[in-house]
């Protein structure tokens, strides 16, 4: 390829190259600050360089604790979502009467497009002890007691599935719109029944498309704030909790910060973890 | 591989109801054991619907599918015992040829040693045997086809179901694969329905063809039958004859007319036993028109040549009869002769390919 010395296009990213510089550096800065202590109220951080602010979140129980909590429950919820919005994402492609897909459709499209405050508030309502759910368990005869589902893990689970299951029912829809029926009807009429047809070779087939979404939905799982938050009640915390807690309840912005990268560099290893065993996994099976 | 217990299909009052329209239609047909019956026609004439509700990726909606006599039209496309070949090749994209080969095997609980077996068998017949570890992304079209055709085989299904086998190879492997089909089904020996609108393909490949139109079949015949005999003006259509004109009948006997064509008139042969004095359709391919001198001593249509186009191997020429628009093809020998725009010549037309249509 010939590179034009002279090609005025390259100054037109000088805006975006400011912008990005700014955005960089206010990260950067703020890792930087995990590097020293907490300074006095109305400062940010004094002191020489010091590690101390990485040993008390890598060396403390509560923290590893916390940390650990949140990448093996985003794995969990991440996997949850994805056996929902399978499913729902084969009817939505192939009903044969196109009403139902379009209502399923419909129904996510709303999911997605409401605020995450609302869902945790209308979450609250319908998962109270006195709550919509409880009180149908109840009336039915299913349960003596209120099943406990808020300010644990099932219902903060639940509302990040939730929140989860338009992304991966949207990123899924994609992929299996692209499966071809008939290599699905060639192993039916070769003797498979429908079973057999969907685990040997619908999912192997959508296994690519399920990795990008596994990928994609734990990130966005990794990242949750408002629903530990609301729906946990202070008993169910996550790393973004932690992080917040530590700014503006302590105000220490260099424990933060450490946490805060030490989280990032994690999320990035247990991502590139997963894409790994996905690669292992798809040339098992194929 | 030895030849299969060969069975036979009928199709009794075979109906495909939509809301809106009949994608089929009281269909009734009969393939003989062991012979390759096609399914030709335009696209939305229904012979995708039968070859699918025969393989049982349709439901019926009324009418029966009888394999030896016994009525499969109710029970799941898994117990079918129908090998098919797809368009698409529709290959499991994540085996390799050899399981894509054994998978029908394996859905039958034969055994492992067997599976290799016939599955080397298969694609030794194929002349695949060489890519068994291969995946199908690492093959051509044509050898994906092979590899799809062994894998519908190697099951010894009662009936073979092709629909469009060539469709999306080029003009060069079409060929190639056509033949090794036919090969191979003749060896085989198995009961096949082939569904395609190419008709060059059907009339290479078929013992008989049934021409297809809105859900009905039009004619059943041998290939030459249908060639040449021709029964209705869409047949005669769609398998590309330009000359159908309306005639009148002036007399009749056994087997042979007079009609009146273009202000003259003509003998011509008589199957469908049309009766004299009324009006009909007469159908005749361009190969089967000699044009001639204007001078020539035999019987023919006097006309003038309109356009001549030499093409390869033949000449076409349209010309025009009283107001008929004839097209003749003349062979270019090493000593034929030319006719030139605007020249007086006779058409000459062979009896024996002047075709009655059915009214």
């Amino acid at each position: 390829m010939i590179v034009q010395r002279s090609d005025p296009t390259r100054f037109l990213i000088t805006p975006a190259l400011i912008v990005g510089l700014f955005i960089v550096s206010a990260y950067g800065y703020f890792a930087f600050s995990s590097l020293f202590l907490k300074g006095l109220p109305g400062t940010q951080f004094v002191g020489e360089l010091t590690l101390e602010n990485y040993r008390r979140v890598l060396f403390t129980g509560s923290n590893q604790y916390v940390l650990l909590s949140t990448l093996w429950a985003s794995l969990v919820i991440s996997l949850i979502t994805i056996a929902i919005a399978v499913p729902m994402a084969m009817v939505i492609v192939r009903a044969k009467r196109q009403w139902v897909g379009n209502i399923i459709m419909l129904a996510i499209a709303v999911t997605f497009l409401s605020g995450s405050v609302t869902r945790a508030y209308s979450w609250l309502i319908l998962l109270g002890n006195k709550g919509l759910v409880n009180l149908g368990l109840s009336g039915l005869g299913i349960v003596d007691a209120p099943i406990r589902f808020l300010y644990n893990w099932t219902g903060v689970g639940i509302a990040i599935s939730h929140y989860l299951l338009p992304f991966a029912a949207f990123t899924l829809i994609g992929a299996v719109r692209n499966l071809n029926p008939s290599v699905e009807e060639a192993a039916r009429s070769l003797g498979a029944g429908r079973a057999t047809v969907f685990w040997r070779i619908t999912m192997p087939m959508l296994l690519p498309g399920l990795m990008v979404t596994l990928v994609l939905v734990y990130s966005v799982a990794l990242a949750s704030f408002l629903f530990p938050m609301l729906l946990g009640g202070g008993k169910v915390r996550m790393i973004a909790n932690q992080i917040y807690d530590r700014m503006f309840v302590e105000y220490d912005i260099p424990y933060a910060a450490a946490t805060a990268v030490v989280f990032l560099i994690s999320a990035f290893v247990s991502i590139w973890l997963i894409s790994f065993v996905a690669k292992k996994v798809e040339k098992a099976v194929s | 591989m030895e030849n299969l217990q060969s069975s036979t299909l009928q199709l009794r009052k075979l109906t495909k109801r939509y809301s809106s329209f009949d994608a089929v239609r009281d269909l009734d047909l009969d393939v003989p054991s062991g012979s390759l019956l096609t399914l030709l026609g335009p696209s939305g004439c229904g012979k995708t619907t039968v070859l699918r509700m025969i393989a049982g990726f349709l439901n019926v909606t009324s009418g029966q599918i009888l394999v030896d006599g016994k009525d499969i039209s109710r029970s799941e496309p898994n117990f079918r015992d129908i090998g098919m070949v797809f368009q698409n090749y529709a290959l499991f994209p994540h085996m390799t040829v050899e399981a894509n080969v054994a998978f029908g095997l394996k859905m039958r609980g034969v055994t492992k040693e067997e599976q290799v077996t016939r599955v080397r068998e298969a694609l030794e017949m194929v002349q695949l045997a060489h890519l068994a570890d291969r995946y199908p992304s690492q093959l051509s079209g044509g050898q994906q086809q092979r590899v799809a055709l062994a894998r519908a085989v190697v099951i010894k299904p009662k009936l073979l179901l092709l629909d469009e086998p060539l469709g999306a190879l080029d003009r060069h492997l079409r060929e190639g694969l056509q033949f090794e089909l036919r090969e191979l089904q003749k060896k085989l020996g198995i009961t096949s329905i082939l569904v395609t609108h190419d008709q060059d393909e059907a009339l290479y490949l078929s013992d008989y063809i049934a021409v297809m139109n809105q859900g009905q079949i039009e004619q059943i015949d041998t290939p030459i039958a249908l060639y040449d005999k021709p029964r209705s003006e869409f047949v005669a259509r769609f398998l590309g004859v330009p000359n159908i004109f309306d005639a009148r009948i002036v007399s009749t006997d056994a087997h042979h007319a007079t009609i009146g064509l273009g202000g003259h008139t003509m003998p011509v042969s008589n199957m469908d036993g049309h009766a004299a004095g009324g009006e009909c359709k007469v159908a005749i391919r361009p190969s089967h028109i000699e044009v001639v001198r204007a001078d020539d001593g035999r019987l023919g249509l006097p006309g003038v040549v309109k356009t001549a186009h030499e093409l390869g191997e033949r000449v076409v020429y349209h010309v025009e009869v009283n107001d008929l628009k004839f097209e003749a093809n003349t062979p270019r020998s090493s000593n034929f002769e030319r006719f030139t725009v605007g020249h007086p010549v006779k058409l000459v037309l062979d009896p024996a390919h002047t075709v009655l249509l059915r009214a």
